[in-house]
């Protein structure tokens, strides 16, 4: 046992010094803090309103209505609101090209008058009925600014080719209440104050921290493997240990590490999305200022202890096996090959998540949950978008246990041949025989 | 006669395609230096393997201290330095050979202590607290010699240990081995570097081809060789000496080694007819003495020059 503990200490205490643990452990929040403020900083550097000269070619009430949309649009909301657009409009009636060509020609000018403008909306008649507008301006790549203009001119035109018709302005009102769906989560038959997204976000980061923790600590399992197994020190090793001491010591040993990592970008993670998050949100495309600010989901008791029941979990089946490569392999780049249909399986469970989330408690959600290789980053994910019954979790776990009692007996196997065996990598027949023989 | 430190009975050992140790036996007596020698790939490494329970043998026993126990559960008292040998590169060096007594089931403040008193012994008292990779490579093996020897075992066991050091270092580990077995304990070590083994060894064992040929103490072996051997060395003329050397009516084998040799006399020559020819052909003669056979011609004598074979590393499988 104090051997075992040994071997936990070391492969702990060399990675934990190690710079790159250092810089990943604190490089990491540091970005988590960034990108929590980045929209926001990319918000403020949005510059003031566009200028934008409406040159109307139309009949009727249509360049009145677009006019005052455009005037009418904000910035933001509330009383911190500005204005989106500055209008400037001019009546061209049947000249619309000529008027169109000489404006284009100051569209985008720095040093020429002031107010250059960027844009010039192109209002025809034809435009009106048939909704396609044109628009010419210094800004078409700004996804921003051509949402907000779409945004605002649709209804304003349906209105008016609806005015056309002899709807009354009262029913074109009444009609236009734009659609506003408000999802919220129940939870077990309560109403949880969280909304859609939340669960989306969630569901999301649980899904993608999983699969970057079994990835980057089953492939730190097999690197040191391989390096023990190249710089030859794994005889001596074995010589004082058996190899399944050595492995499980090993597996703890960086398990642990990842534990820790994991622990301290948790609480930065929370830290973020609590204090600071709930002071700005995730770049919202929407045009409109009203967009709900990003807030941090709510995170239960339970489903921490899910979540790190089965890191721990996906950890020992996952390390098991990438071990097992390490021991066939000589080097790291032939590891590099040899890891691909497990690194690949891993990624498998997380690609999932897209057909989980329309569907957490269907019958494929149900199915990958029972399966070991899948179960570490399947059910976290579904008890973030919706807690599941104890048994279903329980039964999970129980599933994941036999896999990896199963798995370890045979990654066990191949890496107590393995360690000794130099040059060629093993074919599957060779890898049989390890198996059967040891 | 005391229960021997090892005891192995009949052992077989196979791998894909060749049997590396066929129905070996071997005897160490305790206290002591024990030469296991051979050629490469004769089965040195293997059955040093599982001396220490690295492979299992398919057939045959190993018995270690006297116990029912295998190498492994008796680690504590066995002290291993294998060929293939290495160290973390990225672990400093108090923390690395600590770690190796931990292993060996030290508690870490008493590995720590032994392990600052070993590096001060062997002249690393400097670098204590620098990584490993830092240090040389004659450094580098010091530390894993330390790590074989500072547990204290009843038994070490050093798989070509001399490998690769220059004079001084060599000299310097040759006392430390002759050391450990002047205070009772027994060291068993493996080479092919006969003249190491012709100084240090009580007993050896030569084997080849996975069998044992050779099996005795050193004088044993020596004088079964008898004195028909003679040693040479030429201050002259030696292209006329070896025309002499070449009749096989006087000389049986001849271990050339350019301006001196050891020659096996042939069955009924004897050393004054050598000497008479060798003078006849206007020789020049430094040196001319009927000697017990060198070690070193006895195992070309025994292996014989099929005795290596390509097949060095014995792969698990």
């Amino acid at each position: 046992m104090n051997k075992i503990l040994a071997v936990i200490r070391r492969e702990f205490i060399e990675r934990v010094r190690t710079k790159s643990f250092l810089i990943g452990t604190f490089l990491v929040p540091v970005m988590m803090g960034t990108f929590a403020y980045l929209p926001q900083m990319l918000a403020k550097r949005e510059t003031g309103a566009r200028t934008i000269i409406v040159l109307n070619g139309s009949n009727g009430s249509a360049g009145d209505r677009v006019a005052s949309a455009l005037s009418g649009a904000r910035i933001g909301a509330g009383v911190q609101a500005k204005p989106r657009f500055v209008v400037r409009r001019i009546e061209a009636a049947g000249r619309t090209e000529a008027v169109r060509d000489s404006i284009v020609s100051l569209i985008g000018l720095r040093e020429g008058p002031l107010d250059a403008p960027d844009g010039l909306l192109v209002l025809t008649e034809e435009a009106v009925s048939s909704g396609k507008l044109a628009y010419l301006g210094s800004n078409v790549t700004s996804f921003r600014d051509m949402n907000a203009l779409e945004r605002t001119l649709e209804p304003v035109l349906r209105e008016e080719r609806l005015h056309r018709q002899g709807v009354d302005q009262s029913v074109v009102e009444a009609a236009s209440v734009r659609l506003d769906l408000k999802a919220t989560k129940v939870t077990q038959g309560k109403v949880t104050g969280q909304s859609a997204e939340d669960s989306f976000w969630l569901a999301y980061i649980i899904n993608l921290m999983m699969y970057m923790t079994l990835l980057l600590y089953g492939i730190q399992v097999m690197t040191a493997v391989i390096e023990e197994k190249s710089n030859r020190i794994v005889e001596v090793l074995i010589s004082s240990l058996t190899p399944f001491q050595l492995l499980l010591g090993k597996v703890i040993g960086v398990g642990a590490v990842g534990l820790v990592q994991l622990s301290i970008w948790g609480g930065a993670g929370f830290y973020v999305t609590t204090v600071l998050g709930r002071q700005s949100g995730p770049a919202e495309i929407a045009a409109e200022g009203t967009a709900p600010s990003f807030s941090l989901p709510q995170i239960s008791m339970e489903l921490v202890t899910v979540v790190l029941v089965f890191f721990v979990l996906g950890f020992f089946l996952y390390s098991a096996l990438y071990a097992a490569i390490g021991a066939m392999c000589n080097s790291q780049q032939e590891a590099q090959q040899a890891n691909t249909p497990v690194t690949m399986v891993i990624a498998l469970g997380m690609i999932s998540m897209f057909a989980l989330i329309n569907e957490p408690s269907g019958t494929l959600a149900r199915v990958l949950s029972f399966i070991p290789f899948f179960a570490p980053i399947v059910v976290p994910v579904r008890f973030a978008i919706a807690p599941l019954p104890a048994l279903e979790v329980a039964l999970s776990v129980l599933s994941m246990i036999v896999g990896i009692l199963l798995v370890i007996w045979l990654a066990a196997r191949i890496y107590r041949v393995g360690i000794l065996s130099y040059g060629k990598k093993p074919s599957l027949g060779e890898l049989w025989r390890w198996i059967r023989t040891a | 006669m005391a229960t021997p430190v090892i005891s192995v009975e009949r052992v077989t050992k196979r791998f894909a395609g060749h049997t590396a140790v066929r129905e070996l036996s071997l005897t160490v007596p305790t206290g002591g230096i024990f030469g296991l020698l051979g050629p490469n790939g004769a089965g040195k490494t293997t059955t040093i393997r599982m001396l220490l329970s690295i492979l299992m043998p398919d057939e045959g026993r190993v018995v270690l201290l006297g116990q029912q126990a295998s190498g492994r559960q008796l680690s504590e008292r066995i002290g291993y330095l294998p060929e293939e040998r290495g160290l973390y590169p990225k672990m400093k060096v108090l923390d690395h050979l600590a770690f190796l007594g931990e292993a060996k089931g030290l508690s870490r403040w008493d590995a720590r202590k032994r392990a600052r008193s070993w590096l001060e012994r062997l002249g690393l008292g400097d670098w204590v607290m620098k990584r490993v990779s830092d240090l040389s490579k004659g450094m580098q093996q010091k530390v894993q010699f330390a790590g074989a020897l500072q547990h204290e075992p009843e038994l070490v066991i050093l798989d070509e240990p001399f490998g690769g050091l220059d004079p001084v270092n060599s000299q310097m580990m040759r006392d430390v081995v002759v050391d450990v077995a002047r205070s009772g304990r027994t060291v068993l070590f493996s080479t092919h570097i006969m003249e190491h083994a012709e100084k240090m060894c009580d007993r050896i064992v030569i084997i080849a081809r996975g069998q044992k040929v050779v099996d005795g103490t050193l004088a044993e072996v020596k004088q079964e060789g008898g004195k028909s051997h003679v040693a040479l060395s030429f201050t002259r003329n030696a292209q006329a000496a070896r025309e002499v050397l070449a009749d096989r009516s006087l000389v049986q084998s001849v271990d050339d080694a350019g301006a001196s040799a050891e020659v096996q006399l042939a069955a009924g020559a004897d050393g004054e007819r050598l000497l008479r020819a060798l003078v006849a052909a206007d020789v020049g003669l430094a040196r001319f003495e009927v000697i017990e056979p060198s070690l070193h011609s006895i195992f070309i004598a025994k292996v014989g020059s099929d005795g290596a074979r390509p097949e060095a590393r014995p792969e698990v499988a």
